[in-house]
């Protein structure tokens, strides 16, 4: 009590963990890990990037040379870190929806345009692209295909893989792609399809942690299921659906299946 | 050197006083989180990470030195929030207070709403100055007295003491938000606030604990479709039956209560087109709105994206009616920043009490303050190397290209770790408090003296 200045709170304090800093390193930057968080000054973070396999570049110059390489490229830029992040959410002691929202709908803009443009090919594509900006003002029902973070990632680019296994939702509107809507929701995720790929892969470093024996389909009954739309009145937290956005689930098999879909994406980005 | 005040432009900020830990070394529960002044000024709370409110009291001004307006002392120190353990989702609910707002003082006693992620609570706090002495069955120290010890009788009497004060929570409204609360904000009936979190908003009564309306939702039966959520809440401040919200994709709803139960339709939609020649991938996310305010007077209110403020005025939903560039010279480095996660960084800013003059904060422990009559915009710095005793702030400015004058600084040379996302202004004085990571920075603008 009293009215004299604290000049340090170092007595009251609780949790003493070092700050994180502001400049957590990409995840892509196998190399940055290594080195730990103090290569990180005070500048933007000049840790060494990495665009596809093996190329590195300062990072501190990696804006003009970003706006120097092709769009396609930027954009494959872009799309792993995409990735990475939303992969990245999973683990985080602090999900957030709103971070995780808006990661989804950046990946799910570029692989509209990636669409759009029917693979992956570098030609002359407008450096803004027509994308509508804000979805009709409904309730949020995209023109094209729905999709989770993680489903989003294996929605457009396996379709247009002609050997895609995947299986069509039995619910949710039809895509633009017409045909098969390989869209793996959480849902309605069919484990038998996509085992194979798991054998087949050559794990990345990233991912060869990863346990696959655990696999269990069951949880996903849970999420295909959503709640009620919650009526007025006092809206009490029993939400499964949540788990697809709010929290960062240490269940493995959750992991596991953002994992493997990762894991199909990669396959597919090595091989095209 | 001038700089953007209001009432004119020859105010000049001062530094007055710095709050907190000196040493680089930042534990993590000292981080600040939140600052707001009450009603009328003289108290100033900051909420931190680990859950603790402390509250500055304004000292009254000393005839000695009628050039300085009051310092600001710590009043009043409380753990408003612990952290918690929500075992259905294996989650830890963090006690990191985000939002605290004052009620209008009634009586003697300040009351405030504090909140985290999933909890808010109303503290009293209130002070204490005397307490009794004399009684007939007490001892001093508490203990009874044998009745058939008692001979006398007499009237126990106040005697002053050291002034106490004392926070007590008087109601906490807890399980109502499934998602994490971002906004609280009391109505201006002084009866009711609301409270917003990612997808819904809900109005409490500040009396009733165990009930709460939900008035927005925004909530997709299929969250797999969800493309938007709310990023900010705010009540008129003279309506009480109108509130807005802002959306991670730039749009801003007015809302009338009176329409319907459930605000789901807005009244208002404020949204500016697009320009095109700006797109990039990271568009959405530096258009997603961090922070909402109406001005006093209700007639504008301001919006902050990642680069811009915005002043809207509440007739006009087509676009702004002013727009300030905050760190333009960042939308090259998007991607940067993107990768290092700022990109998604949550600015705040406020208004000063005639709403003249709009403050946010940037990277690099700067500040910006707009002029909005005088069309001036000024950049300074929280830093201990500017700290000393009244002495004026010198503008900042930073280098976009080209040569680098002196004392300018380059646009690579930032600290992006040094981010000033809390800014308050008193509501009828120029005094700023702006809250750097750990520190809480007061400054003053330097009275004339008066002849």
């Amino acid at each position: 009590m009293g009215q004299r200045d604290i000049v340090s709170y170092e007595t009251s304090v609780r949790r003493k963990s070092r700050i994180r800093t502001a400049s957590t390193m990409c995840r892509v930057d196998v190399e940055c890990a290594v080195k730990g968080p103090e290569q990180h000054g005070n500048a933007i973070p000049s840790s060494r990037y990495m665009v596809g396999r093996g190329v590195k570049r300062k990072l501190s110059d990696c804006e003009d040379q970003m706006l120097d390489l092709p769009y396609p490229q930027q954009r494959q830029l872009v799309l792993d870190l995409c990735l990475d992040k939303l992969q990245s959410c999973q683990r985080r002691a602090e999900p957030s929806l709103h971070r995780s929202v808006l990661l989804a709908n950046t990946l799910r803009q570029i692989q509209r345009e990636m669409r759009q443009e029917g693979g992956p090919h570098p030609e002359s594509s407008p450096p803004a692209p027509a994308t509508p900006r804000h979805s009709p003002d409904l309730p949020p029902v995209p023109s094209d295909r729905p999709s989770t973070p993680v489903a989003a990632l294996s929605s457009s680019l396996l379709c247009d893989d002609a050997q895609s296994t995947c299986t069509e939702l039995p619910k949710g509107p039809g895509s633009e792609d017409g045909g098969k809507s390989p869209d793996l929701m959480f849902g309605s995720f069919e484990i038998t399809n996509s085992t194979s790929y798991l054998t087949d892969l050559q794990l990345d470093d990233i991912f060869e942690d990863i346990d696959t024996s655990m696999y269990d389909p069951s949880d996903f009954s849970v999420l295909a299921c959503p709640p009620p739309r919650g009526s007025s009145g006092a809206s009490l937290g029993n939400d499964y659906n949540l788990k697809a956005f709010s929290t960062c689930t240490t269940s493995s098999s959750t992991l596991q299946m953002c994992l493997n879909d990762l894991d199909h994406i990669m396959e597919i980005l090595v091989r095209s | 050197m001038a700089g953007a005040g209001g009432g004119g432009n020859d105010v000049q900020w001062c530094f007055s006083q710095v709050k907190g830990a000196i040493d680089d070394d930042v534990a993590e529960a000292d981080i600040i989180s939140t600052v707001e002044f009450n009603h009328s000024g003289e108290l100033l709370a900051t909420g931190d990470k680990g859950g603790r409110v402390v509250i500055f009291q304004q000292e009254l001004e000393s005839k000695n030195q009628p050039q300085c307006r009051g310092e600001y002392n710590v009043y009043s120190t409380f753990q408003s929030h612990e952290p918690e353990f929500d075992y259905l989702k294996s989650l830890e609910i963090e006690e990191k207070i985000n939002k605290i707002r004052w009620l209008p003082q009634k009586n003697a006693a300040q009351f405030l709403l504090s909140t985290n992620d999933k909890t808010i609570k109303l503290w009293k706090i209130s002070e204490r100055d005397k307490r009794p002495e004399g009684y007939n069955l007490k001892e001093e120290d508490g203990r009874y007295r044998d009745p058939t010890t008692v001979t006398t009788l007499r009237v126990p009497v106040f005697h002053p003491m050291d002034l106490m004060v004392e926070a007590s929570p008087r109601r906490v409204f807890a399980n109502a938000h499934t998602y994490h609360i971002n906004s609280i904000s009391v109505n201006s009936d002084c009866e009711t606030y609301l409270s917003a979190d990612d997808l819904r908003i809900n109005l409490w009564n500040l009396e009733i604990t165990d009930r709460s309306f939900n008035i927005v939702d925004i909530k997709p039966a299929n969250m797999e479709e969800l493309t938007e959520v709310i990023t900010a809440a705010e009540f008129h401040p003279n309506q009480c039956n109108t509130f807005v919200y802002s959306s991670s994709k730039g749009t801003i709803r007015l809302c009338d209560m009176r329409a319907s139960a459930l605000c789901d339709q807005h009244s208002k939609l404020f949204e500016e087109p697009e320009d095109p020649s700006n797109r990039s991938f990271f568009s959405e996310i530096i258009s997603s709105i961090s922070d909402v305010k109406f001005s006093h007077s209700g007639r504008y209110m301001m919006t902050r994206d990642y680069l811009t403020v915005k002043i809207w005025d509440l007739n006009m939903e087509s676009r702004p009616v002013e727009t300030y560039q905050v760190h333009e010279y960042l939308r090259s480095k998007l991607c940067s920043l993107y990768e290092n996660d700022c990109i998604f960084d949550k600015f705040e800013c406020c208004w000063n009490g005639n709403d003249s003059v709009v403050m946010t904060g940037s990277y690099n422990n700067f500040f910006r303050m707009f002029d909005r009559g005088y069309r001036q915009d000024v950049t300074l710095e929280a830093s201990r190397e500017s700290s000393k005793p009244r002495s004026v702030l010198k503008p900042r400015k930073v280098c976009t290209g080209g040569k680098r004058k002196k004392d300018e600084i380059s646009v690579d040379s930032l600290d992006f770790n040094k981010k000033i996302l809390h800014t308050a202004w008193h509501p009828q004085d120029n005094i700023i408090a702006v809250a750097t990571t750990n520190n809480l920075y007061i400054f003053q603008d330097r009275l004339t003296s008066i002849q």
